[in-house]
């Protein structure tokens, strides 16, 4: 499975971006967009060699299915802890906490840090 | 109790105004720090606009009902009215370079249907230890944990560097 630039700039126009606008949107650099262009496969090689011993399409090991809140849950979880681990002077709770607004979109997390911040002086 | 609405679409409607105006400014503070994931808690969205007197403001404001106030003998720079509530306005930064300067390095930051110039969490993190305010020092430790987290997810085999170099 490759990364197919064509696709992505088609998607962007239509969403009225030019593929730089998008790549900025994404936080993604176009050195690392089209150094995973280039690539023969974008599917990690753990997995390519899996498919190969199994003698089976790297696509058939694949679920398209998104993850259910507890596989996210734990994944993050997972992340967590490497994280904190790397820096055990960090709290867990602040690593814990980001992780999760990481997960919304930035316009709810600026939602919730508001909600929050008038919960705490409601008066204003 | 109700939920009480904030960051609807009329205070993104004043960022959208501010972005298609050209008003050169920069979301900063703990909105800034929010909007990259850091588990802040903030009470408004403040704004460093680099010329206050800049008449694209003026007119940004005006589409969306609100005025400025310039400083007064009792007061600081104030947006009022209309979709501006939220808003502050920030004249002076601690801790950073000129305007230009900090600009320059923002990230864009998708905010409903605008991308907004924002200060990177660094430079919010620079900020708050030359503020050196007890609320400053208080929310110093999450911002830091935040920014680990960011790196870790941009390198994710480097350890952290500086984030925590006051906590050490």
């Amino acid at each position: 499975m490759r990364l197919a630039p064509d696709k992505v700039r088609r998607l962007a126009r239509a969403r009225g971006l030019t593929l730089s606008e998008a790549l900025r949107r994404a936080r993604v650099s176009r050195n690392a967009f089209y150094h995973l262009a280039r690539r023969a496969t974008v599917v990690p090689r753990t997995v390519v060699a899996l498919g190969t011993a199994l003698g089976v399409p790297v696509a058939e090991l694949l679920d398209e299915a998104p993850a259910s809140p507890d596989q996210r849950a734990a994944a993050l979880l997972r992340e967590a802890r490497r994280i904190h681990a790397r820096n055990p002077q960090a709290s867990f709770d602040n690593i814990w906490h980001t992780l999760w607004m990481l997960e919304q979109s930035p316009a709810e997390r600026l939602r919730r840090s508001l909600i929050r911040g008038h919960a705490v002086s409601p008066d204003r | 109790m109700d939920t009480p609405s904030l960051l609807t679409d009329k205070e993104a409607r004043l960022l959208q105004a501010l972005v298609e105006e050209g008003v050169e400014f920069l979301v900063v503070g703990l909105a800034a720090a929010a909007l990259q994931g850091a588990p802040a808690v903030t009470q408004d969205i403040d704004l460093w606009l680099r010329d206050l007197s800049d008449p694209r403001l003026r007119r940004a404001l005006r589409r969306v009902g609100a005025v400025y106030i310039p400083r007064g003998p009792q007061n600081p720079p104030l947006l009022a009215g209309g979709d501006a509530g939220l808003f502050d306005i920030v004249v002076n930064m601690d801790g950073l370079r000129s305007f230009a300067q900090e600009a320059r390095r923002a990230l864009r930051i998708p905010v409903g249907a605008v991308e907004v110039p924002v200060l990177p969490l660094a430079r919010v993190i620079a900020s708050k230890r030359a503020s050196d305010r007890p609320k400053d020092r208080a929310i110093l430790p999450a911002l830091e944990d935040a920014l680990r987290v960011l790196r870790s997810r941009k390198h994710p085999g480097r350890l952290s560097r500086t984030a925590g170099r006051r906590r050490a």
